[in-house]
């Protein structure tokens, strides 16, 4: 895999979990600290069928992207629903995905523990690279991560810009008040939302390991690449996730990958930190990030400049 | 249980219950009061430690004239300043207060200078970059090996060093608490003054606060400082007690995700709240680590009890939410003078 292959790799998948956490950001109004996670969730249930049926990862994406979307809605029917219910406020809304994190964390830790036991094979770490060939002179995980990229983003814009559902989702995120006078079950849409995210981050999380080791706690550390490629696509825009997926995963790789021809290749090992300063950059000229605010918040118009 | 003694397990207590409630009640400055939800409380801590681990032993080195990479002259440190200590304990005195004095303020001016970017912005915003910044400057720190010996940590003098070995832990619980308690002391002098109920108001509501008068940007950044200024004395107080620092002592679990639970498992907002949090939550984590061979053991698990203490914990923090957000102590309004006359006039006419 040469150098710019990885970083569009790691590039697409970074944009499928920025483009699910915009989603629910925008249709429930927080900010998921579990997306990370949940991503390591898809690595695990991959990494699971690999061990106990063989079946290659590429092979599980759609076993792996049903296993996501139940997590996504059970996030959301079992803890963020009685939540706003409540009226819970956006600051408790955090702290539960927090919690949720640290809930999952611990589960996947000790699944990997016995899964361990189970296979006979340490499942604390792994990496899916051996298991990659290359097709026609590029690397499978670059042709695969691509298409599946491609597949989502236009059967998620045929859904959005074609069906009545999608228009019905649209609606709800642009003006969730007005959605709800119209007859829209915002529950349908605020589900639709997670089920998507959970399925995406689970995807990703199923094609990570081709490009890095990944242990349970790897979410808490990819987490901040997706809040800086969301916010720098502007937090509530699903184009500006797309954008912002490309813009940081492309610089973590490449500016990193750059300085380490100067530096050497200790520099590598801080990637985050690029990601870290295009993240607070932004916020300090253009908190409303790339695009610009599109698609008003589902809970309380609030904008970012607060 | 083994070779644990009670008395063991009775100065663990003390000496968690001192160090988390040092943290809850920084936190309970911040979050509790101000309604600022710093999801990088861990940093502020970390910066305690470092300001032991990178700084004061740096001092010490170049006090006494020792060369070398941080990892081997901490060692070197360590050994020289035992001695010296064990001779004289005013030296173990100037390196307490030291050490105090340097995290309060490495600690109020990391709190000061991480806040800067989001200071203006929601709240999402907000929790979203501070617990980026704590975390990427978490990795920088254990990747580093010049900071603070990344993975491999340095050495840290005993403050102690002049007591016999049995004292230690007692010695140093006593001090902890003694810490703990001065601080707490401070925090509620503090937040009873005016300053207190401004927090309050720009928690329930910042455009009240805003207009009248008072820029919310500059309440978050000197609210931040002073949180982290007082995490990070907790973070230097852990670093001398372990007698080494090193990075993975200080991650997110620990140091920002427990203490937002001991603080809403108590109750936001009010100090009692958060002493009730933090020794419930403290005998919890002691007695899940004192016996986590036993639970190992009992169920038969094939895999660490940390991940274990993770699953209850989160748990834990989810059923507050849904079931008592107010947790064991409800808040309660400050009674200020005016307040008070107000109160009873009030009282009286009713009747």
């Amino acid at each position: 895999m040469t150098v710019v292959e990885g970083a569009l790799v790691y590039s697409n998948l970074l944009v499928l979990l920025a483009l699910g956490l915009t989603l629910t950001y925008i249709t429930t109004g927080v900010p998921n600290f579990a997306q990370g996670t949940f991503a390591v969730f898809g690595s695990y249930i991959s990494l699971t069928l690999l061990r106990l049926t063989g079946l290659h990862p590429y092979y599980s994406i759609p076993l792996t992207f049903m296993a996501g979307s139940l997590l996504g809605v059970g996030t959301y029917a079992v803890i963020l629903r009685p939540l706003i219910r409540r009226g819970a406020t956006t600051v408790i809304l955090m702290i539960a995905t927090l919690a949720l994190d640290l809930v999952l964390l611990g589960l996947i830790g000790a699944y990997s523990g016995i899964l361990g036991s189970i296979s006979g094979r340490g499942a604390s770490k792994f990496i899916f690279t051996p298991l990659d060939r290359d097709v026609l002179g590029i690397s499978g995980i670059f042709a695969t991560s691509t298409l599946v990229i491609l597949l989502l983003i236009s059967s998620l814009l045929i859904l959005l810009y074609r069906t009545k559902f999608g228009i019905a989702l649209r609606a709800s995120m642009e003006n969730p008040s007005l959605a709800e006078i119209m007859g829209i079950n915002l529950e349908y849409t605020r589900a639709f939302s997670w089920a998507l995210s959970g399925s995406l981050a689970a995807i990703a999380g199923s094609l990570l390991p081709f490009r890095q080791e990944i242990v349970p706690a790897t979410g808490a550390i990819i987490i901040v690449s997706i809040f800086a490629a969301s916010i720098v696509g502007g937090l509530s825009s699903i184009f500006g996730a797309i954008i912002g997926g490309y813009v940081i995963g492309l610089s973590e790789s490449l500016i990193t990958y750059g300085l380490s021809t100067i530096f050497g290749s200790g520099i590598l090992l801080y990637g985050k930190v690029v990601s870290l300063l295009i993240l607070t950059i932004m916020l300090l000229i253009a908190p409303e990030g790339l695009v610009g605010v599109k698609w008003r918040r589902a809970r309380g118009v609030k904008e970012g400049g607060g | 249980m083994g070779s644990i003694s009670l008395e063991h397990i009775a100065l663990s207590i003390l000496i968690w219950f001192a160090l988390y409630l040092i943290v809850s009640l920084s936190l309970n400055i911040e979050y509790g009061f101000g309604g600022i939800p710093n999801f990088g409380r861990a940093l502020a801590v970390l910066v305690g430690a470092i300001a032991v681990g990178a700084f004061v032993n740096r001092v010490i080195m170049l006090v006494l004239g020792i060369n070398g990479d941080i990892i081997y002259a901490s060692g070197e440190v360590k050994s020289l300043m035992n001695e010296l200590i064990s001779k004289d304990p005013l030296i173990g005195v100037a390196l307490f207060l030291l050490v105090i004095l340097l995290a309060a303020a490495l600690g109020a001016l990391t709190g000061a200078l991480f806040i800067l970017p989001s200071a203006r912005l929601s709240e999402d915003y907000l929790a979203i970059t501070l617990l980026a910044i704590s975390e990427v400057l978490f990795m920088v720190s254990y990747c580093n090996p010049r900071i603070i010996g990344g993975y491999y940590g340095v050495s840290v003098p005993d403050i102690f060093a002049w007591a016999p070995g049995e004292w230690r832990e007692p010695l140093f619980a006593l001090l902890l608490i003694f810490t703990a308690t001065v601080i707490y002391f401070i925090t509620d002098r503090i937040l009873s003054s005016p300053y207190g109920r401004l927090l309050k108001a720009m928690r329930e509501d910042e455009e009240v606060v805003r207009a009248c008068g008072r820029d919310v940007m500059w309440i978050r950044i000197r609210t931040v400082a002073l949180g982290s200024s007082i995490a990070a004395v907790a973070g230097a107080l852990y670093s001398l007690y372990t007698l080494n620092v090193i990075a993975t002592g200080f991650g997110r679990v620990e140091w920002t995700f427990y203490p937002f639970l001991m603080v809403l498992l108590g109750g936001a907002g009010n100090k009692k709240g958060v002493v009730a949090g933090t020794i419930s939550f403290v005998l919890i984590k002691i007695l899940l680590m004192t016996y986590k061979y036993e639970i190992k053991d009992l169920f038969n698990l094939p895999f660490e009890t940390v991940w274990l203490e993770y699953i209850i914990f989160g748990i834990l923090m989810l059923l507050i939410l849904l079931f008592r957000p107010q947790g064991l102590i409800e808040e309660e309004p400050i009674m200020t003078e005016p307040m008070k006359e107000a109160w009873e006039r009030y009282s009286k006419e009713k009747t």
